[in-house]
C-alpha cells in the first residue's frame, strides 16, 4: 500500500504543485531534484530504501582455524570426564535400594561408558584431525573406564557384587566323609 | 502408640496365615485306621437275636464296641495306658466293666458313662452279677480279703464284708444263683474248699461248708451241627481264643456266632454256616517298626531311566535313543487315553478301583510307597501308603513276646531286573540269639536268598554303603564275641571288605553298666577296641542314642548371617547324642545329660547337664542340631532345648571330612523354651535334597500331631533386635512356644497313643510323608515350605488356555485388519 505521503506527492507533483512534504519519498524519477539519499543510474528503476549495490566485505568464520580444531577435539576427548559430576549426582539421589528406578540408573551408567569404548574407531576418526589425537584417545578412554568403574561402585554399595564368603555358599559341596561308622544301644 | 493405631494393629494381627483344609479334602491325601489291640475279654450283646453289637476290652486299656456284620468300630474308650487303667473283667448285662479300682457302668448304645464307683483298694479277684427272681439289680465284686455289694443302677455300695480267713483261703469266685444269696468259692490249695453265702440283703453270713465237691454244673447236651469247618489263614497263626455266642433262632433251632482270636490277634467273626464275616487285624495296635520302600518302575519308566543311566555312547545314538523313548512313551499315552474313554462308557459299577499287588507300580511324583510294618505279635504287613489297604501279611513263627526287631533295607526298587530285599534281625532277650529273615518287601514273599546262620548272640547290625554285584547293601553283624559276620558274603563283598576295613567303625552302649566303646574292623573281619568312655551307673543311666540318618541331605554348608558373612555348620556324620538320666530322682538333685559323643574317635564334643530336670526326654538328632523335651522339677513344666553346633566363620576342611583330624572344637549355641504340653514323641521332617524348611513332628498326648516349625527352636534368636537379626528373619526370643492350632496336622482325625512318628522323603522336595503309629495308624503328607514346586490342586486350565488361545486369535485378526486399512488409505 503506497504510502498517503507517496500518494500525496505524486498527486502533488502532477498538479505540479509547489508544495512538498518534508517526509515524502518520490519515488518516480526526477531530474531537477537530485536530492536526496537516492542514487539511481541512468536505468530508470528506484532502488528499495537500504539497498546498496555496491558488494559487502566478507567478515565469516575461518573453518582451517587450527586452534579451534585442537579445541573441539578436547572437547570430544574431555566429554566423559564431565559427565562424571553429574552421574555421582544422580547414583547419590537414586539410593541405596534394589527398586526398577536405580537399577535402570545404574544400567545406563554402566552400559554408556562400555558402548563408547566399544566404537572407539568411530571416535579416533573425529579426532584425526588434531595432532595430539593419541593423547587425545588416552584420556577420553580414560574417562570412560572411570565412568564404568563408577558404575561398578555402585553396584558394589548396591550389594550386588559377589564379595562375601555367603555369595559363594551355594556352590560348596558337602564334604565326603572318610570313615563309615555304626552300631547302637546292644539290642 | 496411640489407641486408634494400637487398635489397628491389633485388628491386622488378627488377619493371620491359616491353613485349613477344605471339607472336601479331608481323606484325599491321608487316611486314619484305628485299633484297639489284643482281646482279653469278648462278650455278645444278647439282647436280641438280631444284635449287631459285639463287645471287647483288650490289653492296652480299651473299651470298644464293634459292629458285628462288617467289623467296624462303633465307639471305643481309651483309658490310660499302664497299670492303672487295666480292665479285670467286663460282664454284660447291658452294662457293665471293672477295672480293679473302679467300678463303671456303661451304656451299650452309645457308649456313654452310666455311673463310676470307686472300690476300695485290695487285688480284685471275680465279680459278678447277682439277680433276684430273674432281674439283675447288683454286681458282686470280690476281692482277696472283703466282697461288696454294689446297685446296678448308680453304684453305690450296699454292704461290704470281710471274708473270714483271709489270709489262708484263697477266695476265687463269686456265684449268685436268683435266689436270695450270693456264694463265694475259695479254695486253700491242697486242702480243701470253702463256700460261704451271704445274703443279698445286708451281707450276713448265712452258711459256710466246707467241701471237696463242686456245685454241679449243669448238664451240658451236646448240640447238633456244632462242628463248622472254617477257613482259617494259615497265614495268621493258630487260634488262640474263641468267643461264642449262641442264640435260639425263630424256628427254635440253635444259632450261634463265633469270633476267633489268633495268636497274631488278629480277629475273625464268623457266622454259622462257616462264613467268614470280617476279620480285624489288631496286631497294627502295636507297631514296634516301619519303613518305607518305593514301588517299582513299569516297563517304560525303567526304559527311560535305563537311557539315563548308561555311559554315553556318542551324540547320535543317543538322540535315536531319546526318540523311540518318546515313541514309546506317546504310544502309552494314546493306549492310557483310550482306556479311559472306553472306561468312561461303562457304567459306573463296572468300574473297580481295586488296588492289588499286579498293578502297583510309581507314580508321577513316587508320592505313593509300600509301608512295611513289624508289629509285636512278629507279624508283617505291606500297608499301600495311599489308601491304607494291607497288600500283603506275614506271621513269623516263633517269635518270643520279648524279641526286639530291627528292620533293614537292603536293595530299593531302583535297580530293575533285581528285587527289592528287605531284612528283618528278630533277637530273643532271653537267650540272646538271633534270626534273619529276609523278604521281598513289595510281595511279602520269603527271599530265596539265604541268611546266613548265626550261632552267637548278636549285639548289633551295621549297613554299610558298599554294595555287592547285585546292588544289594552289606549288612555286618557283630555277635558277642566281637567277630563280625556279613550279610551277602560273596567274595566280591569279602574282597571290598578286606580293601576298607580300616574305615569301618562300631560303636557299642551297654546302658546296664554304663559304658561305651567304639571298635574297628580287622581285615579277618573280627575287631578291635580303639575307645572307652564310661558314665558310672550310681549317678546316671544312659536312657537312648540317636545318630543321624543315613539318607538325610544336608542342602547349604552354613547360614548366612546378616553381615554377609557365613556361619558354617558342624556337619560331624559320626556325631552321636547319648542322653542320661540321673539315678537320683529327687525333684532336687534329678538331671538329664546331653552328651555328644564322636562314634569313631570316642572324643566327647560337647556336654551339657539340665539340672532339676527329669525325664522321659525325647530327643531329634539332625544336621548339626539336638533338640530335646525334659520335665522341669523346679518350675513344673516340660521344656524344649535346642543344641547347635558351628565350625565358625572359615572351613577347616571344605572336601572331605574325616573324624580323625578335627583338632578343633565346634562353637554350641543352646536355647531353651517353655512348651505348654508334655509330649509323647518327636520326629523331624525329611526331604531328598533338603531344601526344604525343617518341620518337628510332635505327637501329643490329646491325639494331635504338631508340625512345629525348626525356626522357632533356633538357638540365635536374638532378645535385643538389630538390624542383622532383622536381615537374617530371626524371631525375637520369647520364652513361651506357642502351639498354634493350624499347625496340627490331623485336623480332627485324632489318633490315640502315639508311640511313633516315621517320615520319608518323596519324589517332590516340597512334601514329606508322614505316617504315625501307636494305638492307630495314620498317615497323611506335610508340606513345611508350602507347595511351592507343584500347580495348586485347583488350577484353572481350562480358564487360562481360552483366555490365551482367544489373544492369540485376536491378535492374529486385528493384525490382518490394520494391514487392510493401511493398504486402503495408501490407495486413497
Amino acid at each position: 500500500m503506497a504510502t498517503p505521503g507517496g500518494q500525496g506527492g505524486g498527486a502533488l507533483s502532477t498538479r505540479g504543485g509547489a508544495r512538498r512534504m518534508k517526509w515524502a519519498l518520490e519515488l518516480t524519477l526526477g531530474n531537477a531534484r537530485g536530492r536526496g539519499d537516492r542514487q539511481s543510474n541512468q536505468g530508470d528503476v528506484m532502488y528499495p530504501i537500504g539497498y546498496s549495490d555496491k558488494p559487502v566485505p566478507d567478515t565469516s568464520i575461518q573453518e582451517s582455524d587450527k586452534n579451534l580444531v585442537e579445541k573441539r577435539c578436547w572437547d570430544v576427548a574431555l566429554g566423559p570426564l564431565k559427565q562424571i559430576p553429574m552421574n555421582l549426582f544422580i547414583m547419590y539421589m537414586s539410593g541405596n535400594t534394589i527398586s526398577i528406578f536405580p537399577i535402570m540408573m545404574v544400567c545406563m551408567m554402566a552400559w554408556r561408558p562400555i558402548q563408547a569404548l566399544m566404537s572407539m574407531s568411530a571416535t579416533f576418526k573425529l579426532l584425526e584431525n588434531s595432532n595430539q589425537q593419541w593423547l587425545q584417545g588416552l584420556v577420553y578412554s580414560v574417562g570412560n573406564l572411570l565412568g564404568s568403574a563408577l558404575a561398578i561402585y555402585k553396584c558394589q554399595s548396591m550389594g550386588l557384587l559377589p564379595t562375601h564368603s555367603s555369595d559363594w555358599l551355594a556352590f560348596i559341596e558337602p564334604p565326603v566323609r572318610m570313615e563309615i561308622m555304626g552300631g547302637g544301644m546292644v539290642l | 502408640m496411640s489407641k486408634p493405631t494400637s487398635l489397628f494393629v491389633i485388628f491386622f494381627s488378627l488377619f493371620v496365615m491359616s491353613e485349613a483344609v477344605f471339607e472336601d479334602q479331608v481323606g484325599k491325601f491321608d487316611w486314619r485306621q484305628q485299633y484297639v489291640g489284643k482281646t482279653l475279654f469278648a462278650h455278645f450283646d444278647s439282647h436280641s437275636q438280631s444284635s449287631k453289637k459285639l463287645f471287647l476290652a483288650t490289653d492296652k486299656n480299651i473299651f470298644a464296641s464293634f459292629n458285628s456284620r462288617t467289623g467296624e468300630l462303633f465307639w471305643r474308650h481309651v483309658d490310660k495306658a499302664g497299670p492303672e487303667g487295666t480292665i479285670d473283667i467286663l460282664l454284660l448285662h447291658g452294662q457293665g466293666d471293672n477295672s480293679g479300682r473302679l467300678l463303671r457302668s456303661w451304656d451299650t448304645n452309645m457308649g456313654g458313662l452310666n455311673w463310676e464307683a470307686v472300690l476300695d483298694t485290695g487285688s480284685f479277684q471275680a465279680a459278678c452279677f447277682v439277680a433276684m427272681q430273674d432281674t439283675v439289680k447288683h454286681v458282686a465284686v470280690l476281692k482277696k480279703a472283703a466282697i461288696s455289694l454294689h446297685y446296678l443302677t448308680n453304684g453305690h455300695q450296699k454292704w461290704v464284708e470281710n471274708l473270714p480267713d483271709s489270709d489262708t483261703v484263697q477266695y476265687q469266685a463269686v456265684y449268685s444263683g436268683g435266689e436270695e444269696e450270693v456264694y463265694v468259692l475259695g479254695v486253700v490249695p491242697n486242702s480243701h474248699l470253702t463256700i460261704i453265702a451271704y445274703s443279698l440283703e445286708d451281707g450276713e453270713i448265712i452258711k459256710q461248708a466246707c467241701a471237696i465237691n463242686l456245685f454241679s454244673a449243669d448238664s451240658g447236651r451236646r448240640l447238633l451241627d456244632t462242628t463248622v469247618i472254617f477257613p482259617l489263614d494259615l497265614n495268621g497263626g493258630k487260634p488262640f481264643k474263641l468267643y461264642v455266642h449262641a442264640f435260639l433262632k425263630k424256628d427254635d433251632s440253635v444259632g450261634y456266632r463265633v469270633l476267633v482270636q489268633t495268636q497274631d490277634h488278629a480277629l475273625t467273626f464268623i457266622q454259622q454256616p462257616g462264613r467268614v464275616v470280617w476279620t480285624r487285624e489288631e496286631a497294627l495296635a502295636d507297631v514296634v517298626t516301619m519303613e518305607m520302600v518305593d514301588l517299582p518302575l513299569t516297563g517304560t519308566q525303567a526304559e527311560l531311566e535305563g537311557e539315563f543311566g548308561k555311559k554315553a555312547d556318542g551324540l547320535f545314538p543317543m538322540v535315536l535313543k531319546r526318540l523311540s523313548s518318546q515313541v514309546i512313551l506317546l504310544q502309552a499315552w494314546l493306549a492310557h487315553l483310550w482306556k479311559l474313554f472306553y472306561e468312561a462308557r461303562k457304567p459306573h459299577g463296572q468300574v473297580k478301583n481295586e488296588v492289588t499287588i499286579e498293578t502297583l507300580s510309581r507314580d508321577e511324583f513316587n508320592l505313593q510307597k509300600m509301608m512295611v510294618m513289624v508289629t509285636a505279635s512278629g507279624k508283617l504287613f505291606g500297608i499301600d501308603s495311599k489308601s491304607g489297604s494291607i497288600l500283603w501279611k506275614h506271621y513269623l513263627e516263633n517269635v518270643q513276646p520279648n524279641a526286639v526287631f530291627k528292620l533293614i533295607v537292603q536293595r530299593t526298587t531302583a535297580h530293575f531286573p533285581h528285587p527289592p530285599q528287605c531284612t528283618l534281625l528278630i533277637k530273643d532277650k532271653d537267650t540272646g540269639l538271633a534270626s534273619l529273615h529276609v523278604f521281598n518287601p513289595i510281595f511279602g514273599r520269603k527271599s530265596h536268598i539265604a541268611p546266613p546262620a548265626l550261632p552267637r548272640p548278636i549285639l548289633q547290625s551295621l549297613l554299610l554303603p558298599v554294595i555287592d554285584q547285585d546292588y544289594a547293601k552289606v549288612l555286618l553283624l557283630v555277635d558277642d564275641q566281637y567277630k563280625v559276620t556279613a550279610f551277602p558274603s560273596t567274595k566280591n563283598v569279602l574282597q571290598q571288605l578286606q580293601e576298607m576295613a580300616s574305615s569301618i567303625f562300631f560303636y557299642l552302649i551297654r546302658s546296664d553298666q554304663g559304658n561305651l566303646s567304639g571298635f574297628r574292623l580287622r581285615k579277618d573281619l573280627s575287631t578291635e577296641r580303639i575307645w572307652e568312655v564310661v558314665l558310672p551307673t550310681e549317678v546316671q543311666k544312659i536312657v537312648a542314642v540317636n545318630g543321624k540318618r543315613p539318607n538325610e541331605h544336608v542342602h547349604s554348608q552354613g547360614r548366612v548371617m546378616g553381615d554377609r558373612s557365613v556361619l558354617y555348620k558342624y556337619l560331624n556324620p559320626n556325631l552321636l547324642a547319648v542322653v542320661t538320666e540321673s539315678t537320683d530322682a529327687h525333684p532336687e538333685r534329678a538331671f538329664v545329660g546331653v552328651f555328644l559323643v564322636d562314634g569313631v574317635t570316642g572324643r566327647i564334643i560337647h556336654e551339657a547337664v539340665q539340672r532339676k530336670a527329669r525325664g522321659p526326654v525325647h530327643f531329634v538328632h539332625s544336621e548339626n542340631w539336638v533338640v530335646y523335651e525334659y520335665w522341669n522339677t523346679k518350675s513344673r513344666r516340660n521344656e524344649f532345648s535346642v543344641l547347635e553346633l558351628f565350625e565358625g566363620t572359615e572351613l577347616y576342611n571344605s572336601t572331605v571330612f574325616s573324624s580323625l583330624d578335627r583338632p578343633h572344637l565346634p562353637q554350641v549355641l543352646q536355647q531353651t523354651y517353655i512348651f505348654p504340653s508334655p509330649i509323647t514323641t518327636m520326629e523331624a521332617t525329611l526331604t531328598e535334597k533338603g531344601i526344604t524348611s525343617r518341620h518337628l513332628l510332635v505327637g501329643l498326648p490329646s491325639g494331635a500331631i504338631l508340625s512345629l516349625p525348626k525356626m522357632f527352636l533356633d538357638p540365635r534368636r536374638p532378645e535385643v533386635v538389630t538390624e542383622h537379626s532383622r536381615e537374617e528373619n530371626l524371631i525375637p526370643y520369647a520364652p513361651e512356644m506357642p502351639i498354634r492350632t493350624e499347625w496340627f496336622i490331623n485336623y480332627n482325625q485324632t489318633v490315640a497313643r502315639v508311640k511313633g512318628i516315621y517320615t520319608a522323603p518323596s519324589g517332590l522336595e516340597s512334601t514329606c510323608l508322614v505316617v504315625a503309629y501307636g494305638l492307630d495308624i495314620y498317615q497323611t503328607r506335610v508340606y513345611p515350605s508350602k507347595q511351592f514346586d507343584v500347580l495348586k490342586d485347583d488350577y484353572d486350565y481350562v480358564l487360562i488356555s481360552s483366555v490365551l488361545f482367544a489373544l492369540f486369535f485376536a491378535t492374529m485378526i486385528s493384525k490382518r485388519l490394520a494391514q487392510v486399512k493401511l493398504l486402503n488409505r495408501a490407495w486413497r
